[in-house]
């Protein structure tokens, strides 16, 4: 503590802007996103960016948008400039990317940054460069109707800043994200993206549905596209688009997740929490779904200065949105069933090399894979295994065909006691047995559960918990809700509940842990769920006891009855745990397996 | 140690105790039984560290010692011999031979300085009861004892003790049973203790039907408990047991008297329509009958009516089925009372007749 307070002076806007400059430009990606967000706004249909050295020694990004008026050039570069928002009520309803007049400013407190623009009545084009913090005079400069902003050397004069960026790869990956958002968020405009002068990107306007899969195709792989459930859904004022991945094209990290709101790019933890809600039961451990996700609404709906980087937002009716996400997830996974979706696992997917994917020397690896030495032992261990394989398969009766085949065909054999074969249309498809059966038993089970209801169990020596008086009260405020649920709470003190009634099934439940779950769902989500979660974990654990193991022997009438079983069931491309429970082997796959046709 | 002897005389103080040697054990002197030759006297030790159980059986010309080895292997080894053989076990060197006939076996030992003891038992309440009310007081009301409840108090069988009787109390937080039993025995001040779940199964295991008297001896934190050649000890679960008599309903309420046996079977046939999860069943009293009715969500349906004596007004109150029957099974009376309030409150159950045992059960909303 100084012993004399100092004297409070105005910062001069340098330093002033330098310290906006902390928020909004972390890396040369963050500046990326601005200068593209920006060119967004001005309505361009191509956005062209150039990158050197990971944008650490340039960035460039040229738009054909409505470019900036001659006169409003420098206060384009100037702190709290905007032509977006005038007065406090458009606050309410941004329907632009910025609105904060911020980012060039900031951006040129940090960098040698030049603005060159050109309006549609403009004769010519003019530029202005900042360096330091003073706009230099209007130069004309050759320009197309539109904007250019150059920005180089970023962090020249802030080393501190400089010191925290990564190598030029790091940074550029960082960059090529930031692109993809923009490209995902935008089909109508072009875009290319280039790195130390090669090409990384040229994505093309996208009009229709064919073109936007294939601009996502080319953003998030082929894969994935391939792998996605389509999503249209629109109820009272709210409406979701996009695409999602099937359960089974999971990822191990959250890294293809693009989630839009109004066509803003946001990381949202109620978005997620809905998400993961959607995918619980379908979804493999510690996977991670994919998607890319449109929701649109009332501007008014959603407060978007809810973060310095926009990244986060408030939605107004939380519950309400959190259960519109849900419910439009949740249907679309439900149509996760053979015959209604692509096939769950391609087994291009897998391990199996094919000509496509494997060079000649590769095949033979994989063809001659045991070592030569234990030649013989290996031979008459084979030729058991076949054997075994041969007395569990059963062998194929002619079963009588309707004029159409079932998505799953008509069962050939049990092999092994796990896997059931079956041809289709297409060819062959093998279903691990239990998976499948633990799915349609888990189903049924979910489906009978809800035309009862719950059923209510009081309790003889009632539970007393202790809770915080916010918790308390909210108990009290959600009694309705607590009481659809199966629960019945009393409040005994300013701090004390008690637990008077469970849900009958949940009877031997962790009463108090259980309270307490639902009191934290609805302080951060206003919803809670956990009475259904914890319902539907005692239906799978349930499932999977009452379903068929391994090694029953099934015959075939039984195993074409699990066949149109699956075909009927919602979700039942994956088991409660999230594993596939069949595959389909094409035909042209058998072709490449066996080097035929080539 | 030496000792020659029949198969029968080792047999069974192992099958005695064996029941408490856990089979996955962490611990491997926790698989081991200890047995100890002193005084003419053999005896088998096994504990699981929460409950320890002693076999005593005479032995003559035998040699002091004592060892542990393991209990299922050597209990498989005397059960695989044939009936009445004579067995010698021995022990030398950090082995146990067995010989049998022309059978040898030589078992690894562990040191008996590993084995865990409970040391002896000071402070204590004493007092003995006929063993048959003892068991019988345990059969009444064990069942109704929590599973692996967070309040783990729950997880056991409260014994109260009063100047002439052992009171046994169990609740799940759904039902709850009590039953008295008569004891002898100085009674300084009343005493409440809480054996544990594992504790009452084994005791019950091991009451058989004798016909002799039990000791039991109570401290702090053990119960111990005599019978014959038996000594069963268990650690007391430290905590507080509800209030059992407020959950005891009182007051006016209707009576429904009935024939035990009948209400039962009744109970029983039309539980097997009900929902296999939840065992709900539903009961209307009416005039003089009471009729009983399940569903599942398959859409089947029970329904039976049985005469009995009721004149209240009448009402209708679901169940989780198992907790009657589990009441009605364990009764022996020919009758039993059903005492109700109303479709939202407690039911009282209890043996025409008899004032000592009584059992409450929770309705369900069905
Ligand atoms: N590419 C462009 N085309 C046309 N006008 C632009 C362009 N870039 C910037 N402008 C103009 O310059 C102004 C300032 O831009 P800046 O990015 O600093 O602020 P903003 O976009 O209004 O708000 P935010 O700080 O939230 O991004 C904008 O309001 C806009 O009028
Ligand atoms: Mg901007």
């Amino acid at each position: 503590m100084p012993q004399f307070p100092n004297r409070i002076h105005q910062l001069p806007d340098h330093l002033a802007n330098q310290i906006a400059a902390g928020e909004v430009v972390e890396r040369p990606s963050s500046v990326v996103k601005e200068l593209l967000e920006n060119a967004l706004d001005a309505g361009a249909r191509q956005i062209e960016v150039d990158i050197e050295q990971g944008g650490v020694k340039l960035i460039r990004v040229r738009d054909d948008g409505c470019g900036i008026i001659k006169d409003d050039m420098p206060l384009a570069l100037s702190r709290h400039a905007t032509s977006k928002i005038t007065q406090v009520e458009d606050l309410e309803r941004v329907s632009t990317l910025g609105f904060r007049g911020e980012a060039l400013p900031s951006i040129g407190s940090v960098s040698r940054l030049t603005l060159s623009s050109r309006t549609e009545s403009d004769e010519r084009g003019w530029r202005v460069q900042i360096e330091g913090s003073v706009p230099s005079t209007l130069e004309p400069q050759p320009h197309a109707r539109g904007t250019t902003v150059e920005v180089r050397d970023l962090f020249y004069n802030t080393p501190a800043r400089r010191k925290f960026l990564r190598a030029e790869k790091t940074e550029f990956n960082h960059v090529e994200e930031v692109v993809k958002r923009i490209a995902l968020s935008r089909f109508d405009t072009a875009v290319r993206l280039q790195h130390n002068q090669k090409p990384v990107y040229a994505l093309h306007p996208a009009g229709d549905l064919k073109q936007m899969e294939k601009r996502v195709a080319d953003v998030c792989g082929a894969a994935f596209v391939e792998h996605a459930l389509r999503i249209d859904f629109e109820a009272t004022g709210l409406k979701l688009s996009g695409w999602i991945a099937q359960p089974t094209f999971s990822r191990s990290q959250a890294d293809l997740q693009y989630f839009y709101v109004n066509g803003r790019m946001v990381r949202d933890k109620l978005v997620s929490h809905a998400v993961r809600q959607a995918y619980r039961d379908v979804l493999f451990h510690d996977r991670h779904p994919a998607f890319v996700l449109y929701f649109e609404l009332d501007p008014a709906l959603v407060d978007v200065n809810a973060h310095p980087t926009k990244h986060e937002v408030r939605f107004r009716e939380s519950r309400m949105v959190h259960d519109f996400l849900f419910r439009a997830l949740h249907n679309v996974l439900a149509r996760t069933r053979p015959g209604s979706t692509p096939n769950p696992v391609a087994v291009s997917d897998i391990v199996i090399p094919t000509a496509a994917n494997a060079a000649p020397e590769q095949q033979s690896t994989f063809v001659y894979s045991s070592p030569p030495s234990g030649a013989p032992a290996q031979v008459r261990e084979n030729m058991a295994s076949y054997a075994s394989m041969f007395s569990a398969a059963q062998p194929a009766a002619e079963l009588p065909r309707t004029s159409e085949s079932p998505p799953l065909g008509y069962a050939l054999a049990q092999l092994h006691g796990i896997f059931i074969l079956a041809e289709n249309a297409n060819g062959l498809v093998l279903v691990d047995m239990h998976a499948a059966h633990e799915r349609v038993t888990y189903e049924r089970m979910k489906q009978a559960h809800a035309g009862e209801g719950i059923v209510s169990q009081p309790l003889l020596v009632p539970v007393t918990v202790r809770v915080s008086e916010r918790e308390a009260a909210l108990a009290d405020e959600q009694r309705d809700l607590l009481r659809a649920a199966g629960i019945e709470v009393d409040r005994i003190g300013p701090e004390t509940m008690v637990i008077r009634q469970l849900p009958a099934l949940l009877r031997d439940a962790d009463a108090e842990k259980l309270l307490r779950d639902v009191l934290s769902d609805l302080v951060v989500h206003g919803t809670s769920s956990r009475v259904m979660d914890q319902l539907n974990e005692l239906f799978a654990t349930m499932a999977c006891h009452g379903s068929v193991r391994a090694n029953r022997r099934l015959t075939l009438p039984e195993m074409n009855a699990l066949l149109r079983d699956m075909e009927a069931t919602e979700r039942a491309d994956q088991c409660n745990h999230g594993r596939p429970t069949w595959i389909q082997l094409g035909l042209g796959e058998l072709d490449k397996l066996f080097l035929r046709g080539q | 140690m030496k000792l020659n002897t029949s198969r029968e005389t080792l047999l069974k103080p192992l099958q005695t105790v064996a029941g408490v040697v856990e089979r996955r054990q962490t611990l491997p002197i926790l698989s081991n039984v200890l047995i100890a030759v002193s005084g003419g006297h053999l005896n088998m030790t096994a504990t699981d560290l929460e409950v320890e159980l002693i076999a005593r059986t005479p032995v003559e010309g035998a040699t002091d010692g004592e060892t542990t080895v393991s209990a299922r292997k050597l209990m498989d080894i005397c059960r695989a011999l044939p009936e009445g053989a004579a067995v010698e076990i021995s022990e030398s060197k950090g082995k146990l031979a067995v010989k049998s006939g022309r059978s040898r076996f030589s078992l690894s030992t562990l040191p008996v300085g590993d084995f865990p003891l409970v040391p002896k038992i000071e402070g204590a309440t004493q007092f003995s009861a006929a063993a048959a009310q003892f068991r019988n007081t345990l059969a009444r009301t064990q069942f109704a004892m929590a599973q692996q409840d967070v309040r783990y108090y729950l997880n056991g069988l409260l014994f109260e003790i009063t100047s002439n009787q052992l009171r046994t109390v169990a609740t799940d937080g759904h039902r709850l049973s009590l039953c008295d039993c008569p004891i002898e025995g100085k009674i300084a001040k009343p005493v409440q203790a809480i054996v544990p779940r594992k504790g009452i199964l084994e005791l019950q295991r091991l009451l058989g039907d004798g016909d002799e008297r039990v000791a039991v001896t109570l401290s702090d934190n053990h119960i111990r408990i005599e019978l014959g050649e038996a000594v069963f000890t268990s650690k007391l679960i430290d905590g507080k047991f509800p209030d059992y008599e407020r959950v005891i309903p009182q007051g006016n309420m209707k009576r429904l008297v009935g024939d035990r046996e009948t209400l039962r079977q009744a109970l029983h046939r039309t539980s097997i329509l009900s929902n296999e999860k939840y065992r709900g069943i539903r009961l209307k009293l009416g005039n003089g009958t009471i009729t009983a009715i399940a569903n599942n969500p398959e859409l089947e349906e029970a329904e039976e009516t049985v005469e009995v004596d009721f004149t209240g007004e009448a009402m209708e109150i679901g169940f989780n089925v198992n907790y009657v029957l589990d009441v009605l099974a364990v009764l022996t009376s020919q009758e039993v009372e059903m005492m109700f309030i109303d479709s939202n409150s407690s039911c009282l159950i209890q043996p025409r007749g008899e004032k000592d045992s009584r059992h409450v059960v929770m309705p369900m909303r069905l």
